[in-house]
């Protein structure tokens, strides 16, 4: 089994009476883009700053690297870096001066701020006060600044939160890159699944503090499929066929409509219906979006 | 861990004014009893004939109360609206840093900037002593660096109590108020009783028992921070 970098047991945090977070299990391994989705409010940013050790959870467990966060929170954080919500910096200072705030209690030598400046592609910039910057590039100062230290875990919550299109893009390859090209596991959390479906290889799904669904989206994807529509010659005795081969379906259109079912047995129907002299012009999947099987999760926050 | 966080925090308030203020308020107190003496140079110095230099202690001692007090408040909200402003916190507080350290190095950076305060008061005050035309060999070493630094050690309970309130509650409005009503009542100090720490400065220059109520002030200030960074550790942070 591969090595987890996050792991949660039942991790709870409530508010007064309200509970943010209840009883959840992260589950992230090493060199996972891990996408961690949500509506607002849903306790994405509070099961991120219990990971950073920025809130206490009521109740639960956090293991960051195998470490228990309580007693190892400076080694832990000393392999990890984070931008939360929208970025932090200081207006006043250059984006130079900002990332030299940080490198002074991090340590690290001086050159690795030239170098997260030209992996976000701010080197140009560097010597303006923050202020002035677009959105898009103070979030790209926020990565740059989470990459400083070289961390082998990179917390983004909501990186791209408020850019517009080429700005997503750019957060996007960004990320993407890296587990590629620096081994870096990363936790991405977005309300969009649209967003994260492009870069995550693994998703967490949470809902009113409750995860409700954990998996690749490979398997999100396949959960997706609501059933085939077969095209052929001779529909009704093509039917018949197919009950007796015990899939569900109807007529309609002049064309088979079969409920989803196994390769195996999309196969073999096949081979009969080709074996019977039926022509079969064409098969089709039907698929459900991402989004409204995502919007199905969240809305009724039941398990697909 | 302090150290390097202190590193980052003088980097962190450059061009924000601190600098200015700590500049401006012993600056202007010399220059206040400048106009007062100027003004009155004759009838003055003919008072405080026997001891000139004292006279011109004791007109600037009254107002270096207030004027600390108001530096305390002042100089820890600008520092903590450095990290409020922008919501800084998540993000230093995510770094590999533990917040006792953070802590520390906020109060180290206020307790300098305050002494570098003190120390500009005893040189703007002798100089402008020596510009009203006091001797130079009768020129009160002592008593000119005592007029700031001892009184700064008894107004410590306050910086620690200002510097808790600016970095723990986001709305510097009400670390603010307090502290300028704080200074305001300093005013009246002297008709306190002697338990009071607004009146602990005057008494730690004017005796009598000095080296108790520094000892007081230094106390009551550790008691103060402890207390803080207790409670710094344990908050969330949003």
């Amino acid at each position: 089994m591969t090595e987890l970098v996050i792991q949660t047991k039942g991790l709870y945090k409530t508010y007064k009476k309200r509970a943010a977070v209840q009883d959840l299990n992260l589950e992230i391994a090493r060199g996972d883009i891990y996408g961690f989705l949500g509506p607002n409010g849903a306790g994405k940013t509070t099961t991120i700053r219990m990971l950073l050790g920025l809130i206490q959870p009521t109740r639960g467990a956090i293991h960051l690297f195998g470490k228990d966060l309580k007693s190892e929170k400076m080694n832990i954080l000393r392999r990890t870096g984070s931008l939360v919500e929208y970025p932090s910096y200081y207006g006043h200072l250059t984006a130079v001066e900002n990332l030299e705030a940080i490198r002074r209690i991090t340590g690290g030598p001086k050159s690795r701020i030239a170098e997260v400046l030209e992996i976000v592609s701010l080197t140009k910039e560097a010597k303006r006060p923050v202020k002035g910057y677009s959105l898009g590039m103070k979030q790209r100062l926020g990565i740059a600044a989470a990459l400083l230290n070289n961390p082998e875990l990179l917390i983004l919550d909501e990186p791209t939160n408020g850019l517009d299109p080429s700005g997503i893009h750019e957060i996007r390859e960004l990320i993407k890159n890296m587990p590629r090209q620096y081994g870096i596991t990363v936790l991405v959390s977005s309300h969009l699944l649209g967003e994260v479906e492009q870069m995550a290889d693994k998703v967490g799904i949470i809902r009113e503090g409750r995860m409700v669904f954990q998996d690749t989206i490979d398997n999100l994807v396949s959960t997706a499929s609501s059933g085939f529509r077969l095209s052929v010659s001779e529909p009704e005795a093509a039917l018949g066929l197919a009950l007796d081969l015990g899939c569900a379906g109807v007529l309609r259109d002049h064309m088979l409509e079969l409920e989803s079912m196994q390769d195996a047995k999309i196969a073999l129907l096949v081979k009969r219906l080709v074996e019977n002299q039926h022509a079969v012009y064409r098969v089709e999947e039907q698929r459900r979006s991402l989004e409204d099987i995502f919007m199905q999760i969240v809305g009724e926050g039941s398990r697909v | 861990m302090m150290f390097r966080a202190l590193s980052a925090d003088w980097l962190k308030i450059r061009g924000k004014g601190i600098w200015f203020l700590a500049a401006l308020g012993p600056i202007g107190l010399a220059g206040m009893q400048g106009l007062n003496f100027g003004l009155r140079y004759d009838y003055l110095m003919k008072s405080y004939a026997a001891d000139p230099w004292g006279g011109l202690l004791e007109n600037v001692l009254f107002f270096v109360p207030i004027a600390l007090f108001l530096g305390t408040t002042l100089v820890c909200s600008l520092m903590a609206n450095v990290e409020h402003q922008l919501s800084s916190w998540k993000q230093l507080l995510a770094l590999p840093i533990s917040r006792t350290a953070v802590f520390s190095a906020k109060f180290v950076q206020a307790f300098l900037i305050l002494c570098v305060s003190c120390l500009l008061l005893s040189v703007s005050t002798a100089v402008l002593g020596i510009m009203l035309g006091m001797g130079v060999e009768q020129m009160p070493y002592m008593d000119l660096l005592r007029i700031g630094f001892v009184q700064l050690f008894a107004a410590l309970p306050m910086l620690a109590f200002q510097l808790w309130l600016s970095l723990t509650l986001k709305n510097q409005g009400i670390a603010v108020g307090i502290g300028v009503t704080a200074s305001v009542v300093s005013m009246f100090a002297l008709q306190f009783p002697d338990w009071m720490p607004l009146k602990w400065p005057l008494m730690a220059y004017m005796g009598p028992d000095q080296a108790k109520v520094i000892g007081a002030g230094l106390l009551l200030g550790a008691l103060i921070i402890c207390a803080g960074m207790i409670h710094f550790n344990r908050k969330d942070v949003d």
